[in-house]
């Protein structure tokens, strides 16, 4: 336990970096993957055309390709950016695609009557999609978003390894290489760190989806 | 699918009184030659059809015979491939807020309420006033308490949807419609979903609407309400208007054969 | 992998056939000592009488140890065990190789899995609370490459006036913690896991700096076509060591004397692999350290 004892401000600050990541990550790909589900739900073809295309193309790659293709694809094209930037951009987008599914399926569970009650008062595609559907389907998106949320904060080891670093599986990588500490302790703190994470997304998860279902 | 020999029947053709009721009243609702595909099958055809302003207009027939079809183009829930609907002279146009404006005039009830289910009762009523209309909230509020009372759901504002019976929830499914001051209201089987002991105190609030002067499209099985409150019952089959009259005339003496043969289905028993 | 490994094992089944054939003793240059013998009990007595030796070394390290498409281990640290080998009587063929990532080599050595780890390791004193080191056969020196149009950074005092010149190393790498005190802020820093990506990034000026070892950056810019270059001076020692269990003296004492006796051995194995690089300077052996 050493290991972690002697080297708690590494691992708090890699938390907070990872932590970060996570945060940023989360509202990205919670607002792009709402916005691409909502352009697969649009009345206009070329915009579900657009969604669909999103979703397969990128729901079918693995994280690591998408994450290539930001942090050594792009600069080859001449566009430069930060790592950071990049490793979160893929992060984000990589994950949109998951949310967009998952708040589509809670789309689909809010009954055809309902927009169409929406439309008959005279909401516009958007009103009726802001005010009546998309709270609806948020509900019964929570538990299929929620495991795509944790499945990124998961993932957020990986981008770590594109240039981002100091988060912290990059400092349990760190302590095991550099300093020679022994492996099972650091990634124990390392795992300690991420179910930190992990475990209290879940539980608000939990607390929210009964906190809606009540006001149902 | 081919044509039945029967469309073309000379009687059925006959009994269309062209300008049945009511000349008086100003046209409101008026669908001219409008024709409607589900893939292969002609769900309406060639449909002329003027509802005046005031009227109560019940429309009625077999299952499939596409009236709720009729009625949900009107507002344009359902799309139609040829042909024009106008209300208060102006034609439906296609999506968009154009077509958002216009179905703000139109209400609508339909079979299975469609009540927000995240929303309160109250909120139900409001939510068109203030982000269609404008209406700042507490007015909104205040005119929802008003129509609530008039459906007669009192006490049960802040409740949800479901915390209500299908009577109670389609008295206020009503209250939201008219909370928007539509020009006309549309009725889709308002009463088929419901158990029958809820149909009456449905079928009052919709008898009152039509005493006060609200002009109606009724899609219903209800003869009794069509018999009290209709001005014209308008008899469809196959896709087609085949009988339209006043509800005395129709029910004692219809022209068709098909209204004569889906009247003694319905009235035998 | 598994065509790697076949390829692998088909080489070394020619090798074996080839060596055969011409008869026992040296390989390569590599002298093969015919049935040493060894004080009882020792670390080398074991090896000997087992007549195989298991190394570990890098697999991804151009210069030191690259496992080549034809599934061949090249390199410096590769010719150092093999000469260590040699003295314990054990043939090239006769080494079982295992690939050891920075971050897997103190545990290796203590499980036994290898018998030494040769695998550009620099000797340090966290790291000799876990093993012992032999050694060092070789000292590396940090220093910094980059492009060759770039005049801001002229060596690392440059770098903390210069915050935009992004630095990159290899996660949990010495050279990556020595770096850390030259730089403006932790930002400047970006991290892989391999240099690979590094010199890939400074390529397309993601980065501007690419900092570790002067060997393994003279292999970079001898491979960019004078797109790259190293500037400044050497500012760290790194000694490279090998990698033994902790406490083993006698196999330390065995392994330092044995470099000693083949320096010429030594020397050609540096000419023929990381001394290759244009621009690196010929290798010298360094005075062992102490055994502990």
């Amino acid at each position: 336990m050493d290991a972690i004892t002697q080297n708690l401000d590494l691992f708090w600050s890699g938390f907070l970096r990872s932590l970060t990541i996570c945060l940023w990550g989360a509202v990205g790909s919670l607002i792009l993957g709402t916005i691409i589900a909502t352009c697969r739900v649009a009345p206009v073809a070329p915009l579900r055309t657009f969604g669909t295309a999103w979703v397969t193309v990128i729901r079918n790659c693995p994280l690591t390709v998408v994450l290539v293709m930001f942090a050594f694809g792009l600069p080859e094209i001449g566009i430069n950016a930060d790592f950071y930037t990049f490793g979160l951009a893929g992060l984000i987008i990589y994950t949109s695609a998951f949310v967009c599914e998952g708040l589509r399926a809670g789309i689909n569970s809010v009954s055809a009557g309902q927009a169409e009650a929406a439309r008959a008062i005279g909401l516009t595609f958007t009103q009726s999609l802001t005010q009546i559907v998309l709270p609806q389907a948020f509900r019964t998106s929570i538990p299929p978003v929620g495991s795509v949320i944790i499945a990124m904060i998961k993932n957020s080891a990986v981008v770590g390894a594109f240039g981002v670093g100091r988060d912290l599986f990059s400092v349990g990588e760190s302590l095991t290489s550099a300093q020679g500490y022994a492996a099972l302790p650091v990634l124990t703190g390392v795992a300690i760190g991420y179910l930190m994470m992990t475990l209290p997304a879940g539980l608000g998860l939990g607390a929210l989806e009964r906190r809606v279902a009540i006001a149902r | 699918m081919t044509d039945a020999p029967t469309d073309t029947n000379p009687t059925d053709s006959a009994a269309r009184t062209p300008e049945p009721a009511a000349p008086t009243h100003r046209p409101l609702v008026v669908l001219e030659k409008v024709n409607k595909h589900f893939g292969d099958l002609h769900v309406l055809k060639d449909i002329d059809l003027t509802i005046g302003e005031g009227e109560v207009v019940v429309v009625i027939g077999p299952s499939g015979s596409g009236k709720s079809t009729l009625c949900r183009a009107i507002n344009r829930l359902e799309t139609f491939e040829s042909g024009t609907i106008q209300i208060d002279g102006v034609s439906l146009p296609d999506e968009g807020k154009e077509l958002a404006k216009l179905r703000a005039d139109v209400g609508m009830v339909f079979q299975s309420f469609n009540l927000f289910a995240h929303k309160t009762i109250r909120e139900n009523v409001t939510l068109g006033p203030i982000k269609v209309r404008g209406l700042d909230k507490d007015k909104a509020n205040e005119r929802a308490d008003q129509l609530l009372k008039r459906v007669g759901i009192t006490e049960q504002a802040d409740k949800y949807p479901a915390q209500l019976s299908g009577g109670q929830q389609q008295r206020v499914a009503i209250a939201r419609a008219l909370a928007m001051d539509p020009k006309v209201m549309l009725f889709d089987e308002p009463t088929s979903a419901l158990d029958p002991e809820m149909i009456n105190e449905v079928l009052d609030v919709m008898t009152g609407l039509a005493k006060d002067g609200m002009t109606m499209i009724v899609v219903t099985h209800e003869m009794g309400f069509a018999r009290r409150a209709a001005n014209r019952v308008v008899f469809m089959s196959e896709g087609r208007i085949v009988e339209e009259n006043t509800p005395q005339e129709f029910f004692t003496n219809p022209k068709s054969s098909r209204a004569k043969d889906f009247l003694s289905k319905i009235l035998t028993h | 992998m598994r065509q790697n490994r076949k390829a692998f094992a088909a080489a070394l089944a020619v090798a074996a056939l080839t060596l055969s054939a011409c008869g026992s003793g040296s390989a390569d240059g590599v002298k093969v000592a015919d049935k040493p013998s060894f004080e009882a009990g020792t670390t080398m007595a074991t090896i000997s009488a087992a007549g195989k030796m298991k190394v570990g070394t890098k697999f991804d390290q151009p210069g030191f140890g690259l496992k080549g498409l034809d599934g061949k281990l090249a390199g410096f640290d590769v010719e150092v065990a093999k000469i260590i080998a040699g003295a314990l009587g054990i043939k090239a063929e006769n080494i079982e190789w295992t690939e050891s990532p920075s971050k897997l080599r103190e545990e290796l050595i203590e499980k036994g899995t290898v018998d030494m780890v040769a695998a550009t390791y620099t000797i340090n004193d966290k790291r000799k609370e876990r093993i012992t080191f032999a050694g060092p056969y070789y000292v590396a020196g940090q220093q910094l490459m980059v492009k060759s149009a770039n005049t801001k950074i002229t060596g690392p005092a440059d770098l903390k006036a210069n915050p935009d010149q992004k630095v990159c190393s290899v996660t949990g790498s010495t050279p990556a913690e020595q770096i850390k005190p030259f730089l403006a802020d932790p930002n400047q820093l970006v991290l892989f896991d391999v240099y690979d990506k590094c010199a890939n990034s400074l390529r397309t000026d993601q980065v501007q700096v690419v900092t570790t070892d002067n060997v393994i950056l003279l292999g970079f810019v001898s491979k960019s076509d004078k797109a790259f270059k190293l500037v400044g001076e050497q500012f760290t020692k790194e000694p490279y060591g090998i990698g033994i269990k902790k406490g083993d003296v006698k196999f330390c004492e065995f392994i330092n004397k044995t470099l000693k006796d083949n320096e010429a051995a030594y020397t050609k194995a540096w000419a023929d692999t990381a001394g290759k690089v244009e621009g690196a300077a010929p290798a010298t052996l360094p005075e062992p350290a102490p055994c502990s």
